[in-house]
């Protein structure tokens, strides 16, 4: 159910302007140009490579279920179009906290380094050291062995501060109770093992794949708490380093920008990066959606800003070709920029 | 030097040997090639762990699968032996040259055959000396084997140099037929060869039949809830463990499914509350079992056929590993052989993957793209990718219609132990080119057999509460406080 939820509601957000593959892509996260606008001009940022590993056959058994369901109806050119039953899905569907852009997946090494450490410590605390670690991961091993010795964890007192920082941190997310026992519920420990999603599904009466969902969503939820109260969780910090993406910039759109910020031109990078104007292009609209200090200004008048705005309201539609026509005396690059604007990513 | 029984009991904390694992080790000291036919649980990884602490140079260790490579090392690191490490497809590129780089300096190398064949890895052991090769699941050499694995083929042509280490070869599974084949390809020296019986007295063999699938399940639920595990029931497919697993969790048996298409993590969990006892039944594929070290288990029933008669042994072999009575057994409605079959060779190459590879080929594209482009499976292109590099295309397709029919076969054999009125413990014995030497009371199906006298009548238990407040479960887990 609330896959399904999630996907009426990307179909929404696209406003039956991209193709029947844009969601997919969009739950994947992938690194294209396209996809990556498309975040910054409808707004998807949480959604964005929530399922990394979501497989082609999944995704369109469940893209079928939506037509079978009647929610969508898909035109013949590849396009769809919601149906009033899916309207009306949109306004009972509980919002989940996800953040996709700032974690892509790595919520799981977060995950991984936590159900390592939480699995020593049981065990220290048994007197029992000898263990199989459940995760197979070396680095994640590694991370772990280091950890706990840069923490003391002889002292034996590492348990009562992690235990502190865990219970505090999840009282302070907005999470339900579910969310949170999902978490708890998928660590093991000494003679206490963690719960498979059959058992938890069993038990709560959630199918699988929604439990799944929720525990990213939660996941997701606590680690933005544990970041921007960072100083508050000093074990929890650390697991959650190199977690969160600092810069949401692709490589190459991340070299753009540090021409662009030292003051090149478009022209001049294109030149000394020996790459198509429009790639470049793509580039500055990606560092206008992800800096909030970026001036679309030096390249909008506020004007023309205020021209676009108006045209998506009275149109309904965030479609380059659309806008273009109303106003036509601004190129795609602009209009892709004020899209862009307005929409940055709150850090 | 210390006797080998005081290492044992230095390094392993075992007073004595089980049967086969002086012998083997003895030949292996004295630098002669060994082929050890030992069953599942009596110890196999021990013949080469020992010589390990005796030899001062590394033991290579060739092993086909990556999660019982996995499974082995952290088995050893568990007994804390450091200088293990395994060499496989999991390593990034730069751990992979960190491990290269420090290789002569571990006292274990697991490595996977694939990676044995890579250039720089061959450079590495070429310059360096290693005591003893182990080629483990040796049955995989043979292609008439059901687990072939084309890589194998060129481990004799890797290894097999002047001056090289003693091999031992180790399997729990070999007709004579592949024994001979794992001696040829492996270009073994005389080698001495240990055969234990694959018999399992304390193994009570039983079978029923039936007339429809339903009546199968019917009899499974009626006979989980009133007779004791722990156990396990193997069935065909990832789909079937869920179901039934969910028709035995609605009959409050504590169960769960376990397949290959899992979570690697609920995989683990499964593992763990089946070794701990809070499950009390496993409703599994094939995959459960390798590196599963439980002692206990009472029980294990085949919802369907095996597809073949070596599947079948080693998969009943996880039960009654501490010698204690157990009770296997086999069940069968009609048809099921059909059924079997065409799980056997549904993932195999067919003739037009040979057309298909040959059009790749004229075309100038590599052939691998076949696996991209979703034309056939991955095991199934190593299969087709070996041959085509050994014979003409048509000699192909009569070597993988000849596979098909082995295979079939390989079934039939299996009906064989349904179908028999004689006894099943010889049959399975005989399988293996071995003589039954006696029967136990309670053999099998046809000498006559009681199952009440086997295992226990269950004591019910309620499903496991579980805690589900996360602030308890988090001090149980961190404090040890329930």
């Amino acid at each position: 159910m609330i896959f399904q939820q999630i996907l009426i509601q990307i179909f929404h957000k696209f406003n039956q302007e991209r193709s029947i593959s844009a969601p997919y892509h969009l739950l994947r996260g992938k690194r294209s140009g396209q996809t990556v606008q498309d975040v910054g001009i409808y707004h998807l940022h949480n959604y964005f490579g929530i399922l990394p590993k979501l497989s082609r056959t999944k995704y369109d058994k469940e893209v079928s279920a939506l037509i079978e369901d009647n929610f969508i109806i898909v035109k013949e050119d590849g396009f769809y179009a919601l149906t009033n039953k899916a309207a009306e899905q949109l306004n009972e569907m509980q919002n989940l906290p996800f953040d996709g852009w700032h974690y892509r997946g790595n919520e799981h090494v977060f995950f991984a380094r936590l159900s390592l450490v939480i699995q020593s410590l049981s065990h220290q605390s048994a007197g029992k050291m000898s263990f199989i670690p459940l995760q197979k991961d070396e680095q994640v091993q590694h991370w772990t062995r280091k950890f706990l010795i840069t923490n003391q964890y002889q002292d034996g007192q590492m348990q009562q501060r992690l235990l502190e920082e865990i219970s505090y941190s999840l009282d302070q997310t907005s999470q339900d109770e579910l969310g949170k026992e999902l978490l708890i519920l998928r660590l093991s420990g000494f003679e206490t093992a963690g719960l498979t999603w059959q058992q938890i599904s069993y038990q709560v009466n959630i199918n699988e794949k929604d439990l799944q969902l929720i525990y990213i969503a939660s996941l997701h939820n606590w680690l933005n708490e544990i970041v921007v109260h960072r100083e508050q969780y000093p074990l929890l910090i650390q697991m959650a380093d190199n977690v969160r993406i600092q810069n949401p910039l692709s490589g190459s759109a991340f070299q753009s920008a540090e021409l662009f910020n030292s003051g090149h031109s478009i022209e001049q990078i294109s030149k000394i990066r020996k790459l198509k104007k429009s790639t470049i292009e793509d580039h500055i609209v990606e560092l206008a959606m992800n800096e909030p200090q970026f001036k679309v200004e030096q390249f909008v008048s506020d004007e023309d800003i205020e021209k676009v705005l108006a045209a998506v309201e009275d149109y309904n539609t965030r479609k380059l070709k659309v806008l273009h026509e109303v106003v036509p005396h601004l190129t795609y690059f602009q209009l892709r920029l004020v899209l862009a604007r307005g929409e940055h990513v709150e850090a | 030097m210390l006797k080998l029984e005081e290492i044992l009991n230095k390094y392993f904390g075992y007073s004595e040997f089980r049967p086969g694992q002086k012998e083997v080790i003895e030949k292996v000291l004295d630098g002669q090639d060994v082929i050890a036919l030992l069953p599942t649980g009596m110890g196999k990884s021990l013949c080469y762990q020992l010589p390990g602490y005796i030899f001062n140079k590394p033991v290579l260790i060739i092993s086909p699968l990556l999660s019982l490579m996995q499974d082995q090392v952290d088995q050893m690191k568990q007994f804390k032996e450091k200088r293990v490490v395994a060499l496989n497809s999991f390593l990034n590129p730069a751990q992979k040259r960190a491990v290269l780089h420090y290789l002569h300096e571990f006292r274990f190398i697991f490595i996977s055959p694939e990676m044995l064949l890579q250039e720089q890895v061959q450079q590495k052991l070429n310059a360096m000396e290693l005591s003893l090769i182990v080629v483990d699941e040796a049955h995989c050499i043979s292609q008439w084997g059901f687990d072939f694995r084309p890589d194998y083929l060129r481990i004799g042509q890797v290894i097999g140099k002047e001056n090289r280490p003693p091999i031992l070869a180790l399997t729990a599974t070999a007709t004579q037929k592949v024994l001979g084949d794992i001696e040829s390809y492996m270009e073994m020296r005389n080698p001495y060869k240990f055969i234990h019986s694959v018999d399992r007295p304390n193994i009570h063999l039983g079978k029923l039949m039936f007339q429809g699938r339903e009546d199968k399940i019917d009899w499974i639920l009626d006979h989980v809830t009133k007779s004791a595990g722990p156990g396990i029931i193997y069935t065909q497919s990832r789909s079937k463990t869920e179901s039934l697993s969910q028709r035995l969790l609605q009959a409050e048996i504590p169960c769960a499914a376990y397949h290959g298409g899992m979570d690697p993590l609920d995989r683990q969990f499964i593992q763990q509350q089946f070794i701990d006892g809070s499950l009390e039944w496993i409703v599994a594929t094939n995959a459960f079992g390798m590196g599963v070290h439980k002692q206990n288990v009472r029980q294990v029933i085949h919802e369907s056929l095996p597809s073949n008669v070596a599947n079948y042994m080693q998969e009943i072999g996880r039960a009654g590993r501490d010698g204690e009575d157990s009770l296997a057994v086999l069940l069968y409605a009609e048809g099921d052989e059909e059924l079997a079959k065409f799980v056997g060779i549904d993932d195999y190459p067919v003739d037009a993957h040979v057309d298909s590879y040959l059009s790749y080929r004229a075309r100038q594209e590599l052939p691998i793209s076949m696996v991209h482009n979703g034309e056939i499976s991955e095991t199934a292109f190593r299969v087709l990718d070996y041959w085509m590099h050994q014979l003409h295309p048509a000699e192909v397709k009569q070597r993988l219609t000849s596979m098909k029919i082995e295979k079939m076969r390989a079934v039939e054999e299996v009906m064989d132990l349904i179908d028999t009125n004689a006894c099943m413990r010889e049959k399975l014995v005989h399988y293996f080119g071995q003589e039954l030497e006696s029967k136990p009371t309670d053999c099998c199906q046809c000498c006559g057999i009681e199952y009440q006298s086997i295992v226990q009548p269950r004591v019910k238990k309620d499903l496991a509460a579980y805690e589900l407040n996360w602030k308890k479960r988090l001090e149980k887990l961190l404090l040890g406080i329930s």
